[in-house]
C-alpha cells in the first residue's frame, strides 16, 4: 500500500513547500516530534540539493507499510548533471556549495534507509525511508 | 499402524511415563528436571505424553493449541531446546522399544513402523522447536521493552541540577532513547547542569564514547552543561588506551564530587550548619 | 512574500525572537538587518530566541553560524536560546555542532548569561 504526493522543485519557495508537505505526512503517520524534525530536515537538505545542483527536480513523499510497520519514503529525483564521485559526497565534511558540508551523510544519519542512484549527465535519484517504531 | 501406536501408548501410559522420567533424570546437563517438585513433574510429564499422542489421535487444531501451551510452559520452566528435543526422542524410543518387546513390532513390519515413527516424531520435533523459538522471541522482545522502560530517566536533584544514571550496555537504539529522554528532561526540569553517571555502564568503547559526546553536544545546544561522572579506574584506562578524546568534558570519578562541581557552576555550595 | 524578523533593542542588547519557519530569503534578510542594527546601535550583545522553531537544516544553521561570527567581528556576543530537543538532536545527527556558540534554555536565562559575560 502506498499513498503519494509530490512537490516540483524550481524555486527556493518550493523547498519550503516540500518540507511542509513532509512534515504534515509525518505528523499524520504518528511520528514523534524528534522524528518529525528529522524527516523535515532531511527533505529540506534533499530539496536544496536539487535547487542548488540540478536547477529543478521533484520531491515525492510516499506512505509505506511493510510487515505491518508504517513508514515514510522521500524520493528526491532530478535530471541534473549527476554526481561524479558518490563516495566522496558521502564523506563527512565534503561540500561543493560552501555550506557546512552536512549534506548527504547527514541525511543518511537522520533516516533509517538511504539509497542513491546517479548517472552522469542524466540525473540523480535518492530514496530515504524512516520507519515508525 | 497409527491406531496401534496410539492404543499402545494409552494402555501403557504410566509405565512409559515412569521410564521416560528415569531417562530424563539421567540427562546430567539439565538441572531443571531434578529440582522440579514431584507433583509438578508428573503433571508436566502427563501433559507431554498427551501432546505426543495428540497428533496421532486428535485434529490438527487441537494438537496446535496443545503444542503452544506446552512450549510456553517449557520456556517458563527454563528447559533448554536440547532438553526438549531429547525428551521427544526418548519418548519415541521408549514407545518403540516397548512395542517391539510386546511383539507388536516384528521383523516383518519393522520397515513400515520405522517410517510411521518418523512421520510421528519429526513433525512434533519441528513444530515444538518452531513454537519454542517463537515463544522465545516474544519473551526477548518483551524483555527489550522492559529494558527500555527501565533505562534512562533524568532525575532532578537540586534546582537547576539533574542526574541521569546510565545502566547497562549502550547500543545505537538505546543511545537515541537516552538522548531524547535527556533533552526532554533538560527542558522540562529547566536543568542547567546534567550529570551523566556511567558507573553502571560496563564497557566504554569508541562507539559508546561517541554517543556520550553527541548527547553532551546536544545538551549544550539546548542551553545546559553536561558533566560525566562515575568514571571507574578501568574505564579511565580504556578511554585513554583507545585514544578517545574527552578533553572538552568535565569529568569526575564520583557522583558526589560531580554534584559539588555542579553547584559551584551554578554559584552555590553546601555548607554545614552549626547546631545551637 | 517578504516577511522581516523584528529586532528589538533593550539597553545595550538586541533581542530577536524568530516566530515562524525560516525560508532562505528571510534568513538572509535577517542577517543583513541584524548587522545593520548592530552598527546603528552599537549594542554589545544579541539574544536570538528559537523556541518556536521546530527544525533547522544545514542552510539555516550556516546563516546562524555566520551571523554569530559576523556579530563577534563587530564586537557583540550572541546567545542562542530555546533550541528545542528535536532540533538539537537533528543538528547533531546532521553533523552540525555549532561550536563556541553560547546557548541558554530560554530568553530570560540567555539575558542573564549575556549580562555575566559582558560584565566579565
Amino acid at each position: 500500500m502506498s499513498n503519494q504526493s509530490s512537490v516540483e522543485i524550481q524555486t527556493e519557495w518550493d523547498i519550503v513547500a516540500a518540507r511542509q508537505l513532509g512534515r504534515n505526512v509525518a505528523k499524520e503517520l504518528g511520528f514523534g516530534t524528534v522524528d518529525q524534525a528529522r524527516i523535515t530536515t532531511a527533505i529540506s537538505e534533499l530539496a536544496r540539493n536539487i535547487y542548488l545542483y540540478a536547477g529543478q527536480g521533484k520531491i515525492e513523499i510516499q506512505r509505506l507499510t511493510e510487515n505491518g510497520i508504517n513508514g515514510i519514503l522521500i524520493i528526491a529525483a532530478d535530471n541534473g548533471p549527476g554526481i561524479p564521485d558518490v563516495r566522496k559526497v558521502m564523506e563527512d565534511g565534503f561540500s561543493t556549495s560552501g555550506g557546512l558540508g552536512a549534506g548527504l551523510p547527514g541525511v543518511k544519519r537522520l533516516m533509517d534507509d538511504f539509497k542513491i542512484e546517479t548517472t552522469l549527465g542524466e540525473g540523480t535519484d535518492i530514496r530515504a525511508t524512516k520507519w515508525l517504531r | 499402524m497409527n491406531k496401534q501406536m496410539a492404543r499402545y501408548i494409552q494402555e501403557n501410559m504410566t509405565e512409559i511415563i515412569s521410564n521416560w522420567q528415569e531417562m530424563m533424570k539421567n540427562e546430567k546437563s539439565e538441572r531443571s528436571f531434578e529440582v522440579m517438585p514431584a507433583e509438578l513433574m508428573d503433571q508436566t510429564s502427563r501433559e507431554f505424553a498427551e501432546l505426543m499422542t495428540s497428533n496421532l489421535l486428535e485434529s490438527h487444531q487441537a494438537y496446535e493449541s496443545r503444542l503452544n501451551d506446552f512450549a510456553e510452559k517449557v520456556v517458563r520452566y527454563g528447559w533448554s531446546i536440547t532438553f526438549v528435543t531429547k525428551a521427544i526422542n526418548h519418548f519415541g524410543e521408549i514407545v518403540f522399544n516397548g512395542m517391539e518387546r510386546d511383539g507388536i513390532i516384528t521383523n516383518e513390519n519393522l520397515r513400515g513402523f520405522t517410517e510411521e515413527f518418523n512421520k510421528w516424531i519429526t513433525p512434533i520435533r519441528d513444530s515444538t522447536i518452531d513454537t519454542y523459538s517463537k515463544t522465545w522471541e516474544r519473551t526477548v522482545s518483551l524483555q527489550k521493552i522492559a529494558l527500555q522502560e527501565l533505562s534512562a530517566s533524568l532525575i532532578p536533584v537540586f534546582d537547576k541540577v539533574s542526574v541521569m544514571p546510565l545502566v547497562g550496555t549502550i547500543d545505537t537504539e538505546r543511545a537515541r532513547l537516552i538522548m531524547e529522554n535527556l533533552l526532554e528532561g533538560v527542558v522540562k526540569h529547566r536543568a542547567e547542569v546534567i550529570l551523566l553517571d556511567i558507573t553502571g555502564v560496563p564497557v566504554v568503547d569508541t562507539m559508546v564514547a561517541h554517543h556520550i559526546i553527541q548527547a553532551a553536544d546536544a545538551v549544550r545546544l539546548v542551553g545546559a552543561k553536561c558533566m560525566l561522572v562515575g568514571i571507574r579506574p578501568e574505564i579511565a584506562q580504556t578511554i585513554v588506551t583507545l585514544g578517545i578524546n574527552l578533553n572538552e568534558f568535565t569529568t569526575t570519578s564520583t557522583l558526589q564530587r560531580g554534584v559539588e562541581q555542579a553547584l559551584a557552576w551554578t554559584n552555590r555550595k553546601i555548607v554545614e550548619v552549626d547546631e545551637e | 512574500m517578504n516577511v522581516r524578523i523584528p529586532i528589538l533593542k533593550l539597553r545595550d542588547t538586541l533581542i530577536v525572537s524568530i516566530q515562524w519557519e525560516l525560508d532562505d530569503q528571510t534568513a538572509i534578510q535577517f542577517q543583513e538587518d541584524l548587522l545593520t542594527k548592530l552598527h546603528e546601535t552599537s549594542a554589545r550583545g544579541v539574544v536570538i530566541d528559537l523556541t518556536s522553531i521546530d527544525f533547522i537544516d544545514s542552510f539555516i544553521a550556516k546563516v546562524l553560524g555566520d551571523v554569530i561570527s559576523m556579530s563577534s567581528l563587530m564586537g557583540a556576543r550572541v546567545v542562542i536560546t530555546g533550541i528545542q530537543p528535536a532540533v538539537a538532536i537533528t543538528l547533531i545527527e546532521l553533523g552540525i555542532r555549532l561550536e563556541d556558540v553560547m546557548t541558554a534554555l530560554d530568553l530570560e536565562n540567555g539575558l542573564d548569561k549575556l549580562q555575566l559575560e559582558l560584565e566579565a
